[in-house]
C-alpha cells in the first residue's frame, strides 16, 4: 500500500470502517475524518469509495443508519453497527491479527536467513 | 447475509428509488460543508476550502454513480424498464397479446385438467398397501379365455388352498348391488351390504379402526339371508357408524337390526376405506361358505374372486399353477370341464376399459399442447418478423445486441406469464366441468385434484415454447446486418418468402394435427351413434324401475310371493299405467346369475355337449315381459296357476329354444337349471345382456315358484303412457298404501338404468370433441394468420399486378390456391398420421372400424371447409388492394 495516497482496498476500508462505527455512531464525514486522523493522516479515506463502501455495507446488513441532528443542528446521516456488523468486526479483525502476524513472520525470517 | 435479505433490500431500494437519491444529494451535501468547515477553522479561504473539498470528494456526480452500482438494483430497474417496455407494445398490438394469451391458456389449462384426471384415475395406485400386488381372478372357458366370469364356491374352496403363488384368496358376493333394511318401523332406510370371505379385508391389508375383522367361523352361514342359526356379525363403513350409530365408540358388541335380523356389530372400518370392487359400501357382512365343499354347488357362480400375489411370485407363475388346478377341478367335476381362470392386475380391471378411454385422451390432451405450441410458435415468428425492421433500426442506432434479445425476453416472459395465469383459471374450470361430466362414470374420479406437477410440466412447455420462439426472431435479427434488413424491408416487395415458407408448414402441421383430433372424435361419435341404435331386445323408454325388498323378518316365502304380485296388480292399475312387474336384474344392464342350463328332453337331451349350456337366469313376477316390452313368440308366459304348488315351470329365450331344442317346438320341452327340472311354457324375444348389444340365453323363472330360494329382491318395471319419472310419486303412494314400512330404494328410469354404462364412452367422446373443437379453431385461426400475413407482405407485389392489368378475382384466387394447398398438404399429413393411430382406439370403438370411410371422408369435409373459410377472408381483402395506395405503402 502506497503511504503517500493513502488508498484503501476495499475490504481493508470496510473494515476500518466498522472498527470506527466500534465507539459510537457517527456520519460520514466523520467516518473519514476519524479514519483519517487515527491512522496519523496516512490513510486518506476517498469519500468516492466511503459512501458505495456505506451503501454495500448496509445492504448486507452490517450497518443501519438513521437521520439526527449534529451538534450544530443539521441534519446528518448516522451510520452504526449492527449485530451482524459488530461479528463481522470480530471475524476481520481477528483475520487480519493472524495474517499480519504470518505476513510479519515472513519478513522478519527473510531477514534472518540473509543474516546467516 | 442470506441471498434472500439481499434480494429484499435490493428490491426495497428499487422502491425507495427517489426518497434515496435526495437523501444521498443531501448527505454529500452535508459531507462537502463538514469539510469546508474544517478547512475554514483551518484557516483556508472559505471558497478556496469548498473547492479543495468537492475534489476532494471526487465530484458528486462520480459519487452518485458509485452509490448507485452499490445498491445492486441496476439489473432490476433496467428489467422494469424493459417489461413497461413489453407491456405498451403489447398494449399497441392487442389482438396479438390476446390471442397468445388465449392459446397459452387453452394449451395449459385444458391439458393440465385432462391429465389431471388420466393420472387420478389411471395412474394413481389403488389405497391399499403393495397395490400392485392385488390380482382378480376371472372364469372364463376354454372356448373364450378372455370371457369374464364368476366363480362357484366350489371353485373358490379351491383356489384358496391350492395356488401357492397366491399369499391369500378372498371373494365377495358378486351380486352386491342388492341392499338390506336397516332399523325399523318409521324409520327403516336401505344400506349397501356387501358379503365377504372372512380373509378378504385381511387380503387388502386394511383393519378395523375399531373392534375386529371377521374370522373363518365366520363363514359358517350367519349371512344376509335369512337362514340365521348363530348370531350373524356385521362390520361397518365409518360414515354409516357415523350416521347410525352416531359414531358412538362403545359401538363393537352392539346390536343393529339389518331386514328384521339382529346382527352383532364387530367393528367399524376406518374413514375413508372404500371397497376396490364394490365401491361404497355401508356394511360388510361374512359370506355364506358353507357349501365350498358341497359338489352340486360347482356349477353355481356367484362369487368375485380377488387376490393377493406373493411378493416373489408372478403372475405368469400364479396363471400357470391356476390353469393346472383348473385341468384338475375339470377332471374331478365333469360339469364344469370347460371352465377355465385368467387372473388380471386388479387395477387393471378396476380402471378396466377406462383405461384405454383415457390413454386415448392422453394422447388428444398431447395433440393438443403439440397444436399449442406450434400456434405460439407461428405467431411469436410472424410477430418477429414484422419487428425486425425495428430491432434493425434500434441496432443501427447503437442498441446492444444482448439488450435486444434482453428485451424480447422478457416480452416473452410477460406474455407467457399472463397466459399461464388464464391458463390456471382455465385449469380449475375444467376440472370442475370434468367431475361434472364424469361423475359416477369413471372410478374415482370424485378424488380428481390439480396435479402440481403437471400443472408445472403444462406451464414449462408452454412458457418454454413462448420464449424460444419468441427470441429465435431476436437472435436472427442480432446475427443479420442492419442495413441488410432494413433495405430489404423497405425495399423489397416480396420480402420475407423463407419465413413464410416455415410458417405455411407450420400451418400444415396444425391442419395435420387438427385431422387427426378430428378424425378420433368422429369415430366416437360414429361409435355412440351405433350404440345408441343397438338392438337391445327391450322397450326402455317411458318405464320407471325400483328396486322393492321385503324384509324377511316380516315377509315370508309365501307371503312375498303373494305380495310381488299384489303390488304389481295395484301398479298396474294406476292410471297411465300399461304393465308392471319385477324382475331379479334389470335387462341390459350385465350379466347376473349365469347357471348352467341342460336339455333332459328334446334331440339333444344327454348330449354332454350340445345339450348343456350356460344362460342367463332370471326370476320375474307380475307382467315383467309386458312391461318390458318383450314379445311372447310361442306359448304363455305365467298366470297366477305357477305357484308354488305347481310343477316348476320356466319361460326361455328366443336363442335358448333355438340351441337346446334344434328343429323341435322348445313350448313344453324339458330343462335342468337352478337345481331344478322344469316344464317349458313359452318362449320370448332375445335380450340382450348389455348396453352394447351382446346376446345371450335366458331362462326366466316364475318368482311365485321361487319365493322360497332366497329372498329376492326384484327390481320393479314399470312401463307408462307418460313419463318415467312423473310417475314415482304415484307409485310411493301406491306402495305406502300396500305396506308403509317398504322402501322405493333408486327410483330410476329404465333407458336411464340401461344408458349408464354407455356413460364412459360419452364423456371420453364429449372431451375428443372439445379437444377438437380447439384444435380446428386453433388450427384455422392458424391458416387466417399466415394468409393475412401474406397478403400484407405481398400487397405491393398485388398491387403491381393489378396496375399491369390482373383482375382482382385472379389475386383472390391465387391467395385461396396458396392457402387450400397448405390445408391439403396438412389434410394429408393428417389423414396419413391417423390411420395407424386410430388402431389404437380400437377397443373403445363400436361396431365402427377405425378406418371408416365415412368418419374419414366427414373429418377431412370439415376441415377443408373451415380451411375455406380461413382461406377466403384474406383472399377477399387482397382483391381489395387499391394499387394505387399500396405502392404508397411505404
Amino acid at each position: 500500500m502506497a503511504e503517500s495516497d493513502g488508498e484503501l482496498l476495499q475490504g481493508t476500508l470496510e473494515m476500518l470502517v466498522l472498527r470506527t462505527l466500534a465507539f459510537e455512531p457517527m456520519h460520514g464525514w466523520g467516518i473519514a475524518h476519524r479514519i483519517e486522523s487515527m491512522s496519523g493522516r496516512v490513510f486518506l479515506v476517498s469519500q468516492g469509495s466511503l459512501y458505495p463502501a456505506l451503501v454495500r455495507m448496509k445492504r448486507r446488513g452490517l450497518l443501519a443508519s438513521e437521520w439526527r441532528t449534529t451538534e450544530n443542528n443539521r441534519r446528518a446521516r448516522y451510520y452504526g453497527l449492527t449485530a451482524a456488523g459488530r461479528k463481522q468486526l470480530h471475524v476481520e479483525r481477528s483475520g487480519w491479527l493472524r495474517a499480519s502476524t504470518a505476513i510479519n513472520a515472513i519478513l522478519n525470517a527473510h531477514w534472518a536467513l540473509g543474516e546467516t | 447475509m442470506s441471498l434472500a435479505s439481499d434480494l429484499l433490500e435490493r428490491f426495497r431500494a428499487l422502491w425507495h428509488r427517489r426518497r434515496d437519491e435526495e437523501e444521498l444529494a443531501e448527505e454529500l451535501r452535508f459531507h462537502v460543508e463538514q469539510q469546508a468547515a474544517q478547512h475554514v477553522s483551518a484557516g483556508i479561504e472559505e471558497d478556496e476550502a469548498r473547492r479543495l473539498s468537492q475534489v476532494a470528494l471526487g465530484g458528486v456526480e462520480q459519487v452518485k454513480e458509485a452509490v448507485r452500482d452499490a445498491r445492486g438494483t441496476r439489473p432490476l430497474e433496467e428489467s422494469l424498464g424493459d417489461m413497461q417496455y413489453a407491456l405498451r407494445n403489447l398494449a399497441r398490438n392487442p389482438g396479438f397479446a390476446a390471442v397468445v394469451i388465449l392459446t397459452l391458456a387453452l394449451g395449459i389449462g385444458g391439458t393440465t385438467a385432462v391429465f389431471s384426471a388420466v393420472d387420478a384415475v389411471l395412474l394413481a395406485p389403488l389405497p391399499y398397501d403393495e397395490p400392485g400386488q392385488l390380482v382378480r381372478l376371472y372364469g372364463a372357458s376354454v372356448n373364450d379365455l378372455s370371457f369374464r366370469g364368476f366363480s362357484s364356491p366350489v371353485q373358490f374352496g379351491a383356489y384358496r388352498e391350492q395356488l401357492p403363488s397366491l399369499e391369500s384368496v378372498a371373494a365377495i358376493l358378486t351380486y352386491n348391488t342388492k341392499g338390506a333394511d336397516v332399523g325399523a318401523g318409521e324409520d327403516v332406510r336401505r344400506i349397501r351390504v356387501l358379503p365377504t370371505s372372512a380373509n378378504y379385508l385381511a387380503m387388502l391389508r386394511a383393519r378395523p379402526e375399531l373392534g375386529r375383522g371377521f374370522q373363518s367361523e365366520d363363514e359358517n352361514g350367519s349371512g344376509i339371508e335369512d337362514n340365521v342359526d348363530a348370531a350373524p356379525v356385521v362390520l361397518l363403513s365409518h360414515g354409516f357408524w357415523q350416521d347410525q350409530l352416531h359414531g358412538d365408540p362403545g359401538a363393537v358388541g352392539r346390536t343393529l337390526m339389518m331386514n328384521g335380523v339382529a346382527y352383532t356389530v364387530t367393528g367399524v372400518m376406518p374413514d375413508g376405506f372404500k371397497d376396490p370392487v364394490a365401491g361404497a359400501v355401508d356394511a360388510w357382512v361374512p359370506l355364506d361358505l358353507s357349501q365350498a365343499r358341497d359338489p352340486n354347488e360347482v356349477g353355481n357362480h356367484y362369487l368375485t374372486v380377488v387376490g393377493r400375489l406373493r411378493r416373489d411370485a408372478s403372475l405368469a407363475r400364479a396363471q400357470a399353477e391356476l390353469d393346472g388346478l383348473s385341468l384338475r377341478l375339470a377332471e374331478q367335476y365333469p360339469s364344469i370341464k370347460e371352465e377355465r381362470a385368467r387372473l388380471y392386475p386388479l387395477k387393471e380391471d378396476i380402471v378396466g376399459s377406462s383405461s384405454r378411454a383415457l390413454e386415448i385422451m392422453m394422447g388428444a390432451v398431447g395433440l393438443v399442447l403439440l397444436l399449442v405450441c406450434v400456434n405460439i410458435a407461428n405467431l411469436m415468428l410472424v410477430r418477429g418478423s414484422e419487428r425486425s425492421r425495428e430491432f434493425a433500426l434500434r441496432t443501427a442506432l447503437g442498441a446492444g445486441r444482448t439488450r435486444i434479445v434482453r428485451q424480447l425476453l422478457v416480452e416473452s416472459l410477460t406474455l407467457a406469464m399472463a397466459g399461464a395465469m388464464a391458463g390456471l383459471l382455465v385449469a380449475r374450470l375444467a376440472m370442475a366441468a370434468i367431475v361434472v361430466l364424469g361423475s359416477g362414470t369413471i372410478p374415482r374420479l370424485a378424488s380428481l385434484s390439480l396435479n402440481p406437477w403437471l400443472l408445472v410440466f403444462a406451464l414449462a412447455v408452454a412458457v418454454g415454447c413462448a420464449v424460444v420462439f419468441g427470441l429465435t426472431p431476436a437472435i436472427r435479427a442480432a446475427r443479420t446486418q442492419p442495413g441488410d434488413a432494413l433495405r430489404d424491408q423497405s425495399r423489397s416487395s416480396t420480402g420475407g418468402r423463407r419465413s413464410l415458407r416455415v410458417r405455411e408448414w407450420l400451418v400444415a402441421w396444425q391442419v395435420a394435427l387438427a385431422v387427426i383430433l378430428l378424425v378420433g372424435a368422429g369415430l366416437l361419435l360414429a361409435s355412440f351413434a351405433r350404440i345408441q341404435r343397438v338392438p337391445l331386445g327391450v322397450k326402455a323408454d317411458h318405464v320407471l324401475t325400483f328396486e322393492l325388498n321385503l324384509p324377511s323378518a316380516r315377509y315370508d316365502s309365501m307371503a312375498r310371493a303373494q305380495f310381488y304380485e299384489q303390488i304389481a296388480t295395484a301398479l298396474a292399475a294406476l292410471p297411465g299405467v300399461r304393465a308392471a312387474g319385477g324382475i331379479s336384474k334389470l335387462p341390459a344392464t350385465g350379466a347376473y346369475h349365469q347357471w348352467g342350463v341342460a336339455a333332459i328332453s328334446g334331440p339333444l337331451a344327454g348330449d354332454a355337449q350340445r345339450g348343456h349350456i350356460g344362460a342367463q337366469n332370471r326370476t320375474v313376477s307380475g307382467e315383467y315381459f309386458q312391461a318390458a316390452g318383450i314379445p311372447v313368440l310361442a306359448g304363455r308366459t305365467f298366470t297366477q296357476g305357477d305357484d308354488a304348488r305347481a310343477p316348476d315351470r320356466v319361460v326361455v329365450s328366443k336363442s335358448l329354444a333355438e340351441q337346446l331344442y334344434p328343429g323341435t317346438n322348445a313350448v313344453g320341452q324339458r330343462l335342468h337349471t337352478g337345481g331344478r327340472d322344469s316344464e317349458i311354457i313359452g318362449v320370448v324375444g332375445d335380450v340382450a345382456v348389455d348396453n352394447e348389444g351382446r346376446s345371450d340365453t335366458y331362462v326366466y323363472h316364475a318368482h311365485r315358484q321361487f319365493a322360497g330360494d332366497r329372498n329376492w329382491a326384484l327390481m320393479q318395471v314399470v312401463a307408462t303412457a307418460g313419463s318415467a319419472t312423473a310417475l314415482e310419486p304415484a307409485v310411493r303412494h301406491a306402495l305406502a298404501e300396500a305396506d308403509p314400512q317398504l322402501v322405493m330404494f333408486h327410483p330410476i328410469p329404465l333407458d336411464e338404468a340401461i344408458g349408464q354404462g354407455a356413460a364412459q364412452r360419452v364423456f371420453t367422446m364429449r372431451i375428443l370433441l372439445t379437444f377438437a373443437a380447439v384444435a380446428l379453431a386453433l388450427s384455422a385461426l392458424g391458416l387466417f394468420g399466415v394468409l393475412s400475413y401474406s397478403v400484407k407482405l405481398r400487397t405491393r407485389e398485388f398491387g403491381i399486378r393489378m396496375a399491369l392489368g390482373a383482375e382482382r378475382a385472379d389475386i383472390g384466387r391465387m391467395v385461396l390456391r396458396r392457402g387450400l394447398a397448405v390445408a391439403a398438404a396438412g389434410i394429408a399429413i393428417g389423414v396419413c398420421t391417423a390411420l395407424p393411430l386410430t388402431r389404437l382406439m380400437t377397443s373403445v370403438l363400436f361396431e365402427v372400424s377405425p378406418l371408416d370411410p365415412r368418419v374419414l371422408l366427414g373429418a377431412i369435409a370439415f376441415m377443408g371447409l373451415v380451411a375455406a373459410v380461413a382461406a377466403y377472408l384474406p383472399a377477399r381483402r387482397a382483391t381489395s388492394i387499391d394499387p394505387i395506395a399500396s405502392m404508397r405503402v411505404e
